[in-house]
């Protein structure tokens, strides 16, 4: 039945130029705001002004000690500004975090999904009592937090680097 | 490779895993971000699709020989103990080959291989298996075991060596190859800086190490001229004993033939005149056969014991 079939196209395209996201993506039912996370690596390759471009593909296969670029993109897809957005990864068990990706802002990193802050700020506790400078090992959580208000429209991405332990 | 074994079910003794592997081959590393905000006054959280990537299997092999320098081949077997470490992620088994490098041509004399089954370090045919198609079974990642490289008397020539080579049986090359879904548990497989192949070579001392006894004999008629052993003949026999890698409390002993007489005063050692009997003198005659003590002899010595029987 084409006749029907062309209504609900037409639906649909009314549906995401009004910015109803129920209606755009299944995924965005609970909220405007849409998060994509991806785990990806670095593809060199010779340009043709002899430099080496460098581009993030996804891994057909990852080994211990390779390093993996965690890449969190976020779009506020609906009508309305959004405050006190914050997005978190908690780092599966394998990875240990290296450090910002170059072109993202920084994030505050945590070693007990607690307390977060620069990793220069954090300290890890022995099972003696005794503390110790953290280091990038230690990192257990990574977190953003976006600038209020995230206007309706506004897309961004954060990256961070780590390695396959 | 693909399988997975029970470490009770394999015939060798394994290690545990000597150095650290990294994150085991075919794990999933599973990855979902968090996500809080305000909507309003509304408070939400959401998750992140979840992205899945599986660990590959990285291909790495070491050989290590079990003490050093030139292993001496004598009379028995000759015993070359060394150690293979899966140095990877994953449950790798590893083709092994043995050779003697100045026989390596095909139809050339192979040592056997054989675990050190028991893991007491020695090789003993009773406990300790050959490699059975000269393959090992599935090592876990980081494990290590011993092995025997057991060469048969004979098999060396001058100046050989002995050359071990393992290889990952998943694939070996340049570092990076890929072997698709030959890892563990489906996973890909992948040449590890190692490129997945080790090798050993020990020099052989030959046989000539050992102390080496050349009898040769000549003889006389009853007047002193050389010709046909006949009754009244003279024989003199000649011991040279050869110490190319010295000896301790050597003695250097023969036994007249039946139907001979020992000539009393014939026994010398380096031209020096002995005396028969059991006295001061490191030569003594005791009525069937001669003995003469050299004591302990230096590398690289030679001595010459002679003396002289009639024929009867």
């Amino acid at each position: 039945m084409p006749a029907r079939t062309l209504l609900a196209v037409v639906l649909a395209a009314t549906a995401l130029a009004a910015g109803t996201p129920a209606l755009a993506k299944p995924a965005a039912a609970s909220g405007p705001l849409e998060i994509t996370s991806s785990m990806m690596i670095e593809s060199r390759s010779a340009a043709a002004d002899g430099t080496t471009r460098v581009s993030l593909v996804k891994p057909t296969r990852v080994a211990p000690g390779d390093r993996i670029i965690f890449v969190l993109a976020y779009h506020n897809v609906g009508t309305q500004p959004l405050s006190n957005v914050v997005l978190a990864n908690p780092l599966p068990r394998a990875i240990a975090y290296r450090g910002v990706s170059p072109g993202s802002p920084a994030p505050e990193v945590s070693v007990d999904g607690q307390t977060y802050g620069a990793l220069a700020s954090l300290r890890v506790r022995a099972l003696d009592g005794s503390t110790r400078a953290a280091s990038p090992d230690d990192v257990t959580h990574v977190r953003w937090r976006i600038a209020s208000p995230l206007a309706a429209g506004s897309q961004g991405q954060f990256a961070f680097q780590a390695v396959l332990k | 490779m693909g399988i997975m074994l029970l470490s009770s079910g394999i015939a060798c003794a394994q290690t545990p895993a000597s150095a650290p592997v990294g994150t085991l081959a075919g794990t999933p590393i599973v990855n979902t971000a968090r996500l809080n905000y305000d909507l309003g006054s509304d408070a939400r959280a959401l998750d992140s699709n979840t992205v899945t990537l599986r660990v590959a299997e990285r291909l790495d092999v070491r050989l290590v020989r079990e003490g050093e320098g030139p292993v001496s081949v004598d009379a028995g077997l000759t015993i070359v103990p060394f150690l293979l470490t899966n140095a990877d992620n994953g449950s790798e088994a590893f083709a092994i080959t043995a050779t003697l490098a100045a026989q390596a041509a095909p139809g050339g004399i192979v040592p056997v291989l054989a675990f050190d089954s028991d893991g007491d370090g020695h090789y003993d045919p009773a406990h300790d298996t050959a490699l059975v198609g000269g393959t090992t079974p599935v090592l876990a990642p980081g494990a290590t075991v011993r092995l025997f490289a057991v060469i048969a008397p004979g098999s060396v020539v001058a100046a050989d060596s002995l050359v071990v080579t393992a290889r990952a049986v998943s694939g070996s090359g340049t570092a990076g190859t890929p072997f698709d879904g030959k890892g563990d548990g489906g996973s890909d497989a992948v040449v590890g800086q190692t490129g997945a192949v080790a090798s050993i070579t020990v020099p052989l001392r030959t046989g000539n190490s050992g102390p080496v006894l050349i009898k040769s004999q000549s003889v006389a008629n009853a007047n002193g001229a050389s010709g046909p052993a006949t009754r009244g003949s003279i024989i003199t026999y000649r011991l040279e004993a050869r110490f190319p890698g010295g000896a301790h409390a050597a003695v250097i002993a023969d036994r007249i033939p039946d139907g001979t007489r020992f000539v009393p005063g014939s026994l010398r050692v380096d031209d020096a005149v002995l005396t028969d009997g059991s006295d001061a003198d490191p030569g003594s005659f005791d009525g069937r056969g001669i003995a003469v003590a050299l004591g302990d002899v230096a590398a690289a010595s030679s001595h010459t014991v002679q003396f002289n029987v009639q024929i009867q």
